[in-house]
């Protein structure tokens, strides 16, 4: 039963890290916790419904829905940020800022799709369970799961060996030392945001995937949760939160498969407690942008 | 007079709401003042109201002494809460007490003294309006005595920059530790008006959603202004109220009133009585 | 003069008999009074997949009195849905609202039991009628004696679910899921727990979650390592379609039944072919052949574009009620109550309706399986 644990964890875990990701980035470069993400999570997986639901193949509906969920990060920026960075007005104020933007979000997606769930597929996507020893997984799983590290693996490569990259690193070192060697701020900014929120989008259309299932409440299960995993992966390290995202899956599921499972809350928030108690910095340590 | 009588006879459950959300912005509000965005309140407010339900109910207290125990334990903790973050600050102590918030509820939402998921239901009624606003008179009056002393001018330097409030020797970490117990005693004193005003308690009245609210309330009003903080949570509190012809808009409506205070008037509510443009801290 | 007189009459009762719904447009004592009934309902916020079935349920009655298919007896009734947004805050001052404003004289509603338990004894203190649609928690008719309930308790719904189910089954081990921070569910879990020892079986796993999971693989693991012959689902539908489609794809071969937060069509749009045979201990039957219900899915299904749920069938049904008194002339609060207090049946789309001494509606639930796109008698 543990390898079959152990499985579960690592599905869990690898959408949490995808999710993560896109947040940490954004704090990371700007000091901003985006409490919007959430809700671009949410609005990805309904526009990637809205494709198939027009008879679109999966892939092109991943590939629009990621788009879209990048562009409305841009747009966030824009409307909700920028003007804030403009006048010089510190860490709580666009947190506040993030919220209204969640709200409005949500109230969007609402007034277009209602209250009802929504299904990729009436009736379950046909992939019948795969087993491998004491395993068992379905292939939809295995290609999700495949999926979110492929973005991650992509993200590192694009932090580490292209000019955005590295830009995007200089910026969340020093922003002024950046300007001063030419890089372009707001176009950085605009990227960082473009990334961090297709990610995030990315992570709910998998999610739908997964369950099948698209909600307006989407966004509420995994808000927090994205913060426990940051928090012990270290705010602005991509590696932390990719680690962290498994860990947090693992602490879950393993909450759980030991007959914990309705304290299972109190051990994700009492980790990440501890760790803000003991090693604020996290696993990987330093509000700097690492190296994936 | 009849129409004050008929007036309360229609609205008294929203005056009394008011009043407990005002007390709620309040607790924030004092953490605020101080620089700190300690997001712990609605927590202290649910241990208070728990504390102070089961002591009436369970241990027959009388009202006053079961809001006294309530109000000690929710000081208590969060006198002790004020220890292992005292170094955090920013946005890292904001989530380190949001995850105190979320453990409490679970923790609340667990065992069975206080009803679990169920809820606990059957608190003795007998808190009024009066007796609400005469906690909110008594709190404000406090805060308003405090207002004059050393130590409202040590948590403003504190909060303006903790490390120059140091250099002119105002022991900031007392300023910390003082305000994060005060606002968990008026939090309390919430939390246990609301458990006999509303007399059902559930897990999930004092969660993140709620902290989120309250957070709402105090930004509206004027993150450093007291009177701002009840302005806010009055005002906030009355408007689904007053949009509910908006119907199926109320939702969007609340997003864009937020945004745009952020935006356009970050002083909140209390623009419309400071003179002068108050700093919002760059580092709460 | 006689026999042109005649061949009016005749005409006129032909040409009255003819037009739909005509023959229903009764003249009641309370013909031509206006009554505006108060319902709270949570068509925003978490409850809104609920509310909005029920919201939609009351304005297909406000067209059905007004075209006569609800029979008022001539009165002007209507239902007026008020949007508590899932804040118990606003459900408070709605019921505050409705019992003081003079001129409602019954509210229908709130949408969940921890709202009922907030603003029922609003209506104790005012002597005001209420009738629950969906508050199917332990004690709300218990608050006060003018609270009235239309929705079959758990308590009734499960323990005759479980004895049907076994007749069949004889299953002797069973784990049970259920959700943990909400009194609907919790009460599930216990009643599923103790009815099935009642049978003799055993209860080898528990297993709990919260409102709004969505993974339910390590509960599932862990149960489907202890190989019970059952698996009890205590959960609405958002929750038990995963665990259902999620035990279809660890390939779990159990019999699996719930309560009634799993009567809806949504279970098998997603959790397909898993969900085939899965029994529903439910409150109504969509298929059922009560008086008006297949005709009631039908005008719903054309007026919406989905069909009804449990909810919608029992807000429905509330108003049914509500209409049948109205049509004997009870107009005003305390005639509604005593109204109540004295129905004897009621023909609903849930079936005929009925009030035992405690307010709460006489009936048994109706054991259901999910075949392809809905339900069967099981």
């Amino acid at each position: 039963m543990l390898a079959q644990q152990l499985v579960n964890g690592l599905f869990l875990g690898a959408v949490y890290a995808l999710f993560a990701v896109g947040y940490t980035l954004v704090f990371g470069v700007l000091d901003i916790l985006n409490l919007a993400h959430a809700a671009i999570y949410m609005i990805a997986a309904f526009t990637a419904y809205s494709l198939v639901a027009h008879g679109l193949p999966i892939g092109v509906a991943f590939a629009g829905g990621t788009i879209l969920a990048g562009t409305v990060g841009i747009l966030l920026d824009r409307i909700a940020f920028a003007p804030l960075r403009r006048r010089n007005a510190g860490t709580l104020v666009p947190l506040i800022s993030s919220i209204g933007a969640a709200i409005i979000i949500g109230a969007i997606a609402r007034g277009i799709y209602g209250i009802d769930e929504r299904h990729f597929v009436d009736g379950g996507i046909d992939s019948p369970p795969i087993h491998i020893g004491p395993v068992t997984f379905t292939a939809v799983e295995a290609i999700i799961f495949a999926t979110a590290i492929a973005l991650m693996l992509v993200l590192s490569y694009v932090l580490r060996a292209t000019t955005l990259g590295r830009n995007i690193r200089a910026v969340s070192q020093d922003r002024i030392a950046a300007a001063l060697l030419g890089v372009n701020i707001e176009r950085t900014i605009a990227a960082t945001f473009f990334i961090a929120s297709a990610l995030g989008g990315a992570a709910g259309i998998l999610t739908g995937l997964e369950y099948n299932s698209v909600s307006i409440d989407m966004a509420g299960s995994i808000e927090l949760k994205g913060l426990a995993v940051i928090i012990l992966g270290g705010m602005g390290s991509i590696t932390g939160a990719v680690i962290g995202g498994f860990v947090i899956g693992a602490v879950e599921t393993l909450a759980v498969a030991y007959g914990l499972s309705e304290w299972r809350d109190a051990l994700t928030f009492g980790v990440m407690f501890v760790i803000l108690v003991a090693r604020p910095a996290g696993i990987f340590g330093a509000r700097a942008l690492r190296n994936a | 007079m009849t129409f004050f009588a008929q007036f309360y006879a229609q609205h008294s459950r929203l005056l009394d709401e008011i009043g407990i959300n005002a007390l709620l912005a309040l607790s924030l509000s004092v953490s605020l003042q101080a620089g700190q965005l300690a997001l712990a309140q609605a927590g202290f407010a649910g241990i208070a109201a728990y504390v102070s339900a089961i002591a009436s109910m369970q241990y027959r207290w009388p009202l006053f002494a079961s809001i006294l125990l309530a109000v000690a334990c929710s000081t208590l903790v969060a006198a002790l809460l004020a220890y292992p973050v005292r170094r955090l600050r920013g946005i890292f102590l904001a989530i380190a007490t949001v995850g105190f918030g979320e453990i409490v509820r679970v923790i609340v939402n667990n065992v069975s003294i206080t009803g679990g998921a169920e809820g606990l239901s059957g608190i003795p009624n007998n808190v009024n309006t009066g007796i609400i606003y005469s906690g909110l008179a008594l709190v404000a009056l406090a805060l308003f005595g405090l207002s004059r002393t050393k130590f409202a001018l040590a948590v403003a330097l504190t909060r303006e920059d903790e490390a120059a409030a140091r250099g002119v020797g105002v022991d900031t970490g007392m300023v910390r530790f003082a305000s994060l117990a005060l606002g968990g005693a008026i939090a309390g004193l919430a939390g246990a008006l609301y458990a006999h005003a509303f007399y059902f308690l559930t897990p999930a009245d004092f969660g993140f959603p709620r902290m989120e609210e309250i957070l709402v309330w105090c930004v509206i009003g004027g993150v450093t202004s007291p009177i701002g903080a009840v302005a806010g949570a009055a005002f906030l509190s009355i408007l689904p109220e007053i949009i509910r012809g908006l119907a199926d808009f109320r939702e969007i409506t609340n997003g864009v009133i937020l945004l745009a205070v952020i935006l356009f008037a970050p002083s909140g509510l209390s623009v419309l009585w400071r003179s002068r443009r108050a700093t919002v801290p760059r580092d709460a | 003069m006689k026999k042109t007189l005649l061949c009016a009459l005749a005409l006129t009762l032909a040409l009255g008999t003819a037009l739909p719904g005509a023959a229903a447009l009764t003249k009641g004592p309370a013909a031509g009074k206006t009554v505006k009934v108060g319902v709270i309902a949570d068509v925003t916020g978490s409850g809104a997949v609920y509310g909005t079935m029920q919201r939609n349920a009351y304005d297909l009655a406000n067209d059905d009195v007004k075209t006569g298919i609800i029979d008022a007896g001539g009165a002007n009734l209507s239902f007026d849905v008020e949007d508590a947004a899932s804040d118990p805050a606003q459900v408070v001052n709605l019921m505050q609202k409705f019992t003081t404003d003079g001129a409602t004289p019954l509210v229908l509603g709130p949408t969940l039991s921890g709202e009922a338990f907030r603003a029922f004894p609003i209506a104790k203190a005012a002597n005001f009628p209420v009738m629950g649609t969906s508050t199917t928690a332990e004690g709300v008719t218990a608050i006060g004696p003018t609270i009235f309930r239309d929705s079959l308790a758990e308590s009734q719904a499960i323990p005759p679910t479980v004895a049907r189910v076994q007749q069949t089954w004889h299953a002797k081990t069973v784990a049970i899921i259920y959700g943990d921070d909400n009194a609907f569910t919790k009460t599930d879990g216990d009643l599923f727990a103790r009815e099935f020892q009642k049978t003799g079986a055993s209860v080898v796993d528990t297993e709990t979650f919260h409102i709004g999971d969505k993974d339910f693989g390590p509960a599932l693991t862990k149960i489907a390592s202890k190989k019970p012959d059952a698996i009890a689902i205590g959960g609405l539908f958002p929750e038990a379609t995963q665990i259902i489609a999620q035990a279809g794809k660890l390939g779990i071969k159990a019999h699996m039944l719930g309560g009634n937060g799993l009567n809806s069509t949504q279970m098998y749009q997603t959790a397909g072919p898993a969900s085939l045979g899965v029994v529903v201990g439910a409150a109504w039957f969509i298929g059922g052949k009560y008086t008006g219900n297949l005709e009631f899915v039908k005008r719903f299904k054309a007026k919406y574009g989905t069909t009804p749920d449990q909810f919608a069938a029992q807000a429905y049904a509330a108003a049914q009620v509500v209409a049948s008194l109205v049509k004997a002339g009870a107009v005003t609060k305390d005639a509604l109550l005593a109204g109540l207090r004295n129905v004897h049946v009621v023909q609903t789309v849930l079936g005929p309706i009925a009030f035992d001494q405690n307010r709460d509606v006489r009936a048994a639930p109706v054991v259901l399986k999910i075949v392809k796109g809905g339900f069967a008698y099981f």
